[in-house]
């Protein structure tokens, strides 16, 4: 042992850090420190960026104009009362949880890139945790998507103030940032999938097969781009084991009617379950690594 | 290293417990793949031993595929080993693995840089991992940039630089947190002759005035002998020969003399009474014409090499040029394993499918 005490005198610095800050001070930078490290990457590809925040937008328009006139034909014959809003207003909620599923299925790509440049290894070799790895690069992920909801709401209500678009904005500032967080949670949580397969496979296109065969029908057997009413009654049934559906009708209810806690409870709890079960899968795949 | 033994042998002398091995491995073995019975393991590491001393110098050199990264990669804890021991400063590296993270600093054989940060970030990034306080991170980071010669590219993305630029930066992110063990997987690959020499130079100072213990990885002869003081020759996962450089070429026992003959009309006649000549000599091995005379190895130094000249002298041989060499680890290499140790220039086949990053260098 006397040479290991020795080591650890000529080292002295490495030890304080931890010890100032606690363990969990020391976890916490730790993460923010991976965190940083992956918006630094993004602010230097600004052409990514760019297109990472404005394709919810793009994406707003182009549903608009293929779903909306179907919503409207069929919000009409179901004869009731005309709708006050238009169906960008019903579409809105879903995009900003589209884009996060699109996120988040690419999450992985990161760690692979990582683990074939070699840079995985600094973290590998660093006395950190491996835990910090991952929760640190899907912050950076959950970040990005937050500003995705965020500027795609921003330009939504921009546009309600300057065209006339009918949307609600039922619980107002106060439910666009609730919308912000229950989408973003909801990415974060979901990009646990993208990263097992990635650390488990450690190759981009398989990441990129599984995440995307996955994603599209969770997001369209869902209640995400049409309400349940509108499904048919067999997607009804289906999309309620979809915890997709519990995060795009409570964003939804958040712009057409206004709070409604029961399902805001229900979609963080949706969250909440696939979060820990992506993670636990994850952090396997992790500790897997150099087996 | 003689230093080192010295002093450890003195204090076993007056009972004083010698230090534990910076590095002690016994009986390490990596199999990859295989695991399901589906057939082809490769037996990368096949059951090594070795110790490194604290403040030693010490050099894995071997050929491509002999385990030397398989090794390195078990030390760091980034691999987990079939079977063996292996503890780096008395922690066991399997079970104690965190706090062999916070002693040693790493630099692998693919350059591990982040490309879209600036070669400053990349520093910082590595000192904030190790929980270093900001300002402790910000001289070190300085310190190191100005080291290796890097201060006026910090601020440009690393994907901006050379191969050698980013080869030095990734060597200084293995020393932002002055590690005591230091590891380097192939430091100098891909160096054009200049930088090698910086780096080599860069690395014997850190050794010195650091007292960092170094463990390195090479398939460059001549980067063994320079820097190791002590090295494990490697070869399909085993260590076929160990010791210092002078003592593994000792081993060898015999010089190579060159003796060659004026080029006139006389040569081809001359050559090959030179030939007979120097066979009958004791302690004359490995007779080789060439085309400008003959080579062979001479045991005893010396001795032999008088003999060979006297001889040729009696016989009247004319003799343009005598030359006798060393022994080289080429030669160590060759006795130890049946083969000549050819390094291509060429690098080894990239774990990269695709990738984005430039990978000059590698
Ligand atoms: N992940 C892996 N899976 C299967 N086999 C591997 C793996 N990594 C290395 N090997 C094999 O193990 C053997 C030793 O490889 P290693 O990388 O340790 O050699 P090396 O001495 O570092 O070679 P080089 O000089 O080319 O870097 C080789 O036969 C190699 O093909
Ligand atoms: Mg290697």
């Amino acid at each position: 042992m006397t040479a290991a005490e020795s080591i650890h005198q000529r080292s002295p610095a490495v030890l304080p850090g931890v010890d100032v800050l606690g363990y969990a001070g020391g976890r916490l930078s730790e993460v923010l420190w991976v965190a940083y490290r992956s918006l630094r990457k993004l602010s230097r590809n600004p052409f990514l960026l760019f297109f990472t925040l404005m394709m919810p937008i793009i994406w707003l328009g182009m549903f608009s104009q293929t779903f909306g006139t179907v919503f409207e034909r069929a919000a009409s014959s179901s004869g009731q009362a005309p709708l006050g809003y238009d169906y960008i207003a019903v579409l809105l909620p879903g995009i900003a949880v589209m884009s996060a599923i699109q996120s988040a299925a690419q999450s992985g790509f990161s760690m692979v890139s990582d683990i074939e440049t070699g840079f995985m290894d600094k973290f590998l070799v660093a006395p950190i945790s491996r835990s910090s790895v991952l929760v640190g690069k899907t912050l950076a992920d959950g970040i990005r998507m937050a500003a995705q909801t965020g500027i795609v709401l921003a330009i939504a209500f921009l546009f309600t103030l300057l065209f006339g678009w009918r949307i609600p904005f039922a619980s107002g500032l106060a439910g666009d940032a609730m919308i912000v967080l229950l989408t973003a949670s909801f990415g974060v949580a979901f990009a646990g999938l993208s990263n097992s397969v990635a650390l488990f496979t450690k190759n981009t296109e398989s990441t990129m097969a599984v995440s995307f065969t996955l994603t599209f029908p969770l997001l369209f057997l869902s209640t995400a781009m049409l309400p349940a009413a509108l499904l048919p009654s067999w997607l009804q049934t289906f999309s309620k084991f979809n915890p997709v559906s519990y995060v795009a009708s409570a964003a939804r209810s958040l712009i057409l009617t206004g709070f409604n806690w029961t399902e805001i409870g229900q979609a963080f709890l949706a969250v909440a379950i696939i979060g820990v079960l992506l993670y636990s899968l994850a952090v396997l795949a992790f500790r897997r690594q150099g087996r | 290293m003689s230093a080192v033994t010295a002093r450890s042998r003195f204090e076993e002398g007056v009972g004083i417990p010698s230090p534990t091995p910076m590095i002690a491995v016994e009986d390490l073995v990596k199999v990859y793949g295989g695991a399901d019975g589906a057939g082809g393991a490769v037996r990368a590491v096949d059951g090594i031993r070795f110790h490194v001393d604290t403040g030693e110098f010490f050099g894995f050199l071997g050929p491509n595929g002999s385990g030397k990264t398989t090794t390195i990669k078990m030390l760091t804890t980034l691999l987990r080993p079939t079977s063996g021991r292996l503890s780096v400063a008395g922690y066991d590296v399997v079970k104690d693995a965190a706090k062999v993270r916070r002693i040693l600093g790493y630099t692998g054989q693919s350059i591990g840089v982040d490309g879209d940060l600036t070669g400053r970030e990349n520093l910082r990034l590595v000192g904030h991992l190790y929980h270093l306080p900001g300002n402790v991170v910000r001289d070190r980071v300085e310190e190191l940039l100005g080291l290796l010669q890097l201060t006026e590219a910090a601020d440009r993305p690393a994907n901006t630089y050379s191969g050698g630029m980013r080869r030095r930066l990734d060597l200084g992110s293995g020393l932002v947190h002055h590690p005591s063990l230091l590891f380097l997987d192939e430091p100098t690959t891909g160096l054009d002759p200049q930088t090698r020499n910086a780096v080599w130079e860069y690395l014997r100072r850190v050794h010195r005035e650091e007292r960092t213990t170094i463990f390195l990885t090479t398939q460059y002869m001549e980067e063994a002998d320079q820097l190791c003081e002590r090295l494990a020759i490697m070869d399909h996962g085993r260590i076929v020969a160990e010791g210092t450089p002078r003592d593994l070429k000792a081993a060898i026992g015999s010089n190579l003399v060159t003796v060659r003959l004026p080029l006139d009309d006389g040569f081809t006649a001359a050559r090959s009474r030179a030939l007979g000549v120097v066979q009958s000599i004791p302690g004359v091995e490995d007779v080789v014409e060439f085309d400008q005379g003959v080579t062979m190895r001479a045991a005893h130094g010396g001795a032999t090499l008088l003999e060979i000249l006297q001889r040729l002298e009696s016989a009247q041989i004319p003799v343009q040029e005598v030359a006798a060499s060393s022994p080289t680890l080429d030669q160590v290499f060759l006795r130890h394993t049946g083969r000549e140790m050819r390094v291509e220039e060429v690098q080894p086949p990239s774990r990269f499918a695709a990738g984005r990053e430039r990978r000059e260098g590698r």
